[in-house]
């Protein structure tokens, strides 16, 4: 059965015709073209889908599309800017903490949201990692992520956000 | 410059599941739910009837139209067994694993394909089950193969310098064994691929994620009975591969379906299907006896590594290849007087062996290290002592290893001495004392390994081929081709790296190219990327160089003595205003190179054009049969503490020092460093594919199939020392495997020594919390007449 969906995609407001037993992945994917979002594991385990839905990051292929409808969705294509990365996006470059760069999109998401809801006060790696349990990477090991994700939120206490 | 990674963080990436075609239709794979059965008949009627379905490939259908899957390995040496199995890509007769492909449906969507899949009816007649590397060897074992004697796919015999002679210098000999889990590589992209029929042109082209690109189009061009000239294969962005994602077997079927209803077809891999039907690598034990004299001299090995391959490991996947290694690097570091080793592999029913990071050097250098161990307790040495009294030393290099290995360079003293002091290890073991008296647990271990990197054997796929191209053009920016795919290895930044240092250009103005089928090479494999790849792209930058001076000399008028290449400057050294932008140099030679035109010499040698193509190839390897070119040297520290209530294992600290020589890019290194450490650790505490007594695979997923998180993960120091290596263009070392190996044979040296009160062998991995109970409780009955905690 198809129905109509309505989203603030990426700030935009959308409107989607969609089959009722669609995920959100899916519809990200398929039918908005976001293929920064990711799928692995299709059973929100691997963290590769995950994108921001109002606000709160969640792993899109366990989120029934129809279930959302008028809900605010982000994904990593709306952090960028007049086509600058964001500058969470580039302290992932600076420190490289992507190497083949899969899992990346969802981890940029969660770390969003964290350093969002961090305030001032600098994350430890400790909060940082149990932050990022349901992100897996399999390339680096981790260390490099922490870093970007310390960095950026340098970044951010310096007023450069968004 | 960081082109790739500056696209990828935009989410620009474009991966397998990103590609479309239009008129793209889809392929799913139906599997086996048996381990093992005959085929009795496959009923497809019901399936093809659902609205959407386009064609249902079966076993029945490969055989009709195309070759069985080509051998990628093939040795015949005295003495020694290397059976070779006739299969397609989907079987016709039996299915022989869990999961095993019985049809491929393609349909308009992935959806419909799906459902398709799960409404073809197949008749099966179960058969016994070859449940592990023993059972399948005992007498009357089920055969999975019927024209083969028995299970035993590979027995490999190898004396390294002279045994009998090492054993009768002993003072003692000790008996040591290792067993390792089935683990699997698990990039978090499954595999997956687009292939493109053209039937005007009669021409097949892929795109995907193909970690080789040119083995990929010589297997799948023979499978399909085509000419090689006829197929390209593209790779994309990989979202990680560390060995998986070499050998094509499934895209074969990718390709046929294509063929067949002369449409693109889309083939991206469930998860799920990528365990159970992907490659797998380790599940071996390693039994042996160790001499040595009461001063700590070692002197020899005999030894013998089963490995359970799975199904066979010579067509779908490469990996029986991988019981070489696995026999001949227990030398390690360390001088001796001789080794016997014997290599097994047995067929069993579960999924194929094939390459995964380590490749087998993993297995022998962790067997050996927790040997070695073993010795030292035995002579109440300290690991470290009996390494400083066996290292080879410094000025000793190259050196000719007993079996056959060109050892470049190093300093192995000083890689340990470095780790010693960053762990502060004798505070570490006076802590240990201190906190055992509470009722704590820590322990630390110690390990150090050569990666033998950058590999050539004949008689295989891995021979060592090599190309790479550097050309300029018009515009004045560089093209560098070679066949090193990126799988997240740093490939663009080090290639580019190289190429920029040799020419003096600019970083930004150099384009390291996606790789394809048109380039000779064996990919990135053996860590032989900053060894062959490296040193051909060097090579071919330093032949171009002399092509710019040359050029540049006569454009100038000047002496070629007196041009300089610099940050993108063509100049003269003794007259600065004379001076052309590569821009403005590339657009002369190649359009408007003046009056009088290119010098004449040059023009008559054809010696002009700003393009060089050239190979590379280990200069040791021919004289002295040396496989690996260079060395990689690590020694890894690990702080553990184990909690002896849940058995569970803590990381405190973690030290990494490393010499890959020459370093191309710190961060790369730094980054595969720590990857490789920490896929080591999932190896060693939590990874296991576990069969059950039917062959049904437990674990098919990440909820059950663990690897590490972010909090598992520990943070690492690293330290690195830069010994160049006298064989590769650049003085680079391959790297990338010597974390793993250290890492996963680290932690349990170090679990061991946290739990020495106990006096436990911790020698088969994973020690998962549940083993390590068990052995604590084993230790505790057996110490204390069963009092049980």
């Amino acid at each position: 059965m198809k129905i109509s969906l309505s989203l603030n995609l990426n700030g935009q407001d959308m409107e989607f015709e969609i089959d009722v037993k669609q995920t959100l992945l899916e519809v990200l994917r398929n039918n908005a073209k976001c293929q920064s979002v990711h799928r692995s594991c299709e059973e929100g385990e691997c963290g590769a889908c995950t994108i921001l839905l109002d606000n709160e990051p969640v792993n899109s292929c366990l989120v029934l599309a129809a279930s959302v409808q008028g809900s605010t969705i982000l994904t990593s294509e709306g952090l960028v800017r007049e086509g600058k990365p964001h500058p969470l996006m580039k302290a992932f470059t600076d420190e490289l903490g992507l190497q083949c760069g899969f899992c990346t999109p969802g981890m940029v998401m969660n770390a969003y949201a964290l350093i969002n809801r961090s305030g001032d006060k600098a994350l430890t790696s400790e909060v940082i990692r149990k932050n990022l349990e349901g992100n897996l990477c399999r390339c680096t090991g981790y260390v490099n992520i922490i870093n970007s994700i310390q960095q950026a939120q340098k970044a951010k206490i310096a007023g450069e956000w968004w | 410059m960081k082109k790739r990674e500056n696209r990828l963080i935009l989410g620009k990436g474009q991966y397998a599941d990103d590609l479309e075609f239009a008129n793209m239709a889809h392929l799913v794979f139906a599997g086996s739910p048996h381990a093992h059965a005959r085929i009795v008949n496959i009923n497809t009627e019901k399936a093809l009837c659902l609205p959407g379905v386009l064609k249902i490939i079966t076993g029945r259908d490969m055989i009709e139209h195309t070759n069985p899957l080509p051998v990628q390995a093939n040795f015949k040496g005295d003495g020694w067994t290397w059976r070779l199995a006739h299969v397609y890509a989907i079987p016709d007769d039996k299915v022989r694993w869990y999961g095993e492909p019985i049809a491929a449906v393609v349909a308009e969507t992935e959806d419909i394909a799906r459902v398709a899949a799960d409404l073809i009816e197949v008749e099966y007649d179960l058969l016994p089950v070859a449940g592990n590397a023993f059972e399948a060897l005992e007498p009357g074992a089920p055969k999975l193969y019927e024209d083969w004697e028995d299970n035993k796919q590979v027995h490999l015999k190898f004396d390294f310098g002279d045994p009998d002679k090492a054993f009768e210098m002993a003072d003692q000999v000790l008996k040591v064994s290792n067993r390792e889990g089935r683990v699997t590589g698990l990039p978090i992209e499954p595999r997956g691929c687009v292939g493109v029929y053209d039937s005007k042109n009669d021409f097949l082209e892929m795109w995907g994620s193909f970690q080789t690109p040119f083995l990929s189009r010589h297997n799948i061009a023979a499978t399909l009975g085509i000419p090689e000239a006829k197929v390209k294969i593209n790779s994309v962005d990989i979202g990680g591969a560390f060995g998986l994602k070499i050998h094509a077997w499934k895209e074969n079927v990718v390709a046929l379906a294509s063929k067949l209803i002369d449409r693109p077809v889309k083939w991206m891999e469930p998860h799920r299907d990528f365990v159970t039907t992907g490659p797998h690598q380790r599940d071996v034990f390693y039994e042996g006896d160790i001499a040595f004299k009461n001063d700590g001299t070692l002197l020899g090995l005999k030894a013998t590594v089963t490995h359970d391959l799975g199904v066979e490991s010579t067509n779908k996947g490469i990996a029986a290849l991988s019981i070489f290694p696995a026999c001949s690097s227990p030398t390690n570091m360390y001088k001796w007087v001789g080794m016997h080793i014997e290599g097994i592999g047995t067929v069993t029913n579960k999924s194929f062996y094939c390459a995964y990071r380590g490749y087998g050097k993993d297995k022998g250098i962790k067997f050996i290290e927790a040997g070695i161990n073993q010795v030292a307790k035995k002579l109440g040495m300290t690991p470290e002592a009996i390494r400083f009294k066996n290292f080879i030393q410094p000025h000793e290099f190259p050196f000719h290893q007993i079996n056959n290995y060109l050892l470049d360079s190093g300093d192995y003293p000083a890689i340990l001495t470095k780790a010693i002091e960053m762990a502060e290890i004798d505070k570490v073991r006076k802590k240990k004392k201190q906190l055992e008296k509470q009722g704590r647990y820590i322990g630390v271990g110690v390990i150090t390994a050569i990666e033998p990197a950058g590999v050539a054997v004949p008689n295989c796929q891995m021979g060592g081929i090599t190309q790479a191209r550097v050309m300029i053009t018009p515009d004045g920016s560089v093209e560098v081709y070679s066949d090193r795919t990126e799988i997240g290895q740093g490939t663009e930044i080090s290639h580019a790296t190289i190429v920029g240092d040799i020419l003096g250009m600019n970083l930004e103005d150099i384009y390291v190219k996606n790789v394809t089928s048109d380039f000779i090479g064996q990919g990135p494999l053996s860590s032989r990327g900053a060894v062959y790849p490296a040193s051909a792209i060097a090579k071919a930058a330093k032949i171009l160089k002399q092509k710019v001076i040359h050029s540049a000399s006569t454009l100038l008028g000047i002496e070629q003595s007196d041009v300089v290449l610099e940050k993108g400057y063509i100049f003269s050294a003794s007259d600065r205003g004379k001076k052309l932008t590569y821009k403005e140099f590339a657009n002369k030679v190649f359009f408007f190179p003046g009056p009088r035109g290119l010098d004449p010499e040059m023009l008559k040698k054809h010696d002009h054009l700003l393009d060089v193509t050239t190979s590379w190839y280990s200069p040791t390897t021919p004289d002295t049969g040396s496989s690996y070119t260079s060395f990689c040297v690590s020694a890894d520290v690990a702080v553990v503490e184990v909690d002896v209530e849940t058995g569970i294992t803590k990381i405190i600290k973690y030290v990494h020092v490393h010499d890959a020589g020459t370093i191309i890019n710190k961060q790369v290194v730094d980054g595969q460093i720590h990857g490789g450490i920490v896929q080591g650790i999932g190896e060693a505490l939590y990874e296991s594919l576990d069969y059950d007594e039917e062959g049904q695979l437990l674990n098919t997923s990440f909820s059950t199939y663990l690897i590490p998180t972010a909090v598992e993960a520990p943070d690492i120091e690293i330290a690195h020392l830069e010994t160049p290596s006298p064989f590769s263009e650049t003085g680079s070392k391959g790297m990338g495997e010597a974390p793993i190996i250290g890492s996963k044979a680290v932690i349990l040296d170090a679990i061991e020594d946290a739990l020495s009160s106990f006096n436990i062998r911790v020698n088969d991995s994973p020690a998962s919390p549940e083993k390590v109970r068990k052995w604590i409780r084993e230790a505790q009955s057996n110490n204390n007449g069963g009092n049980l905690r």
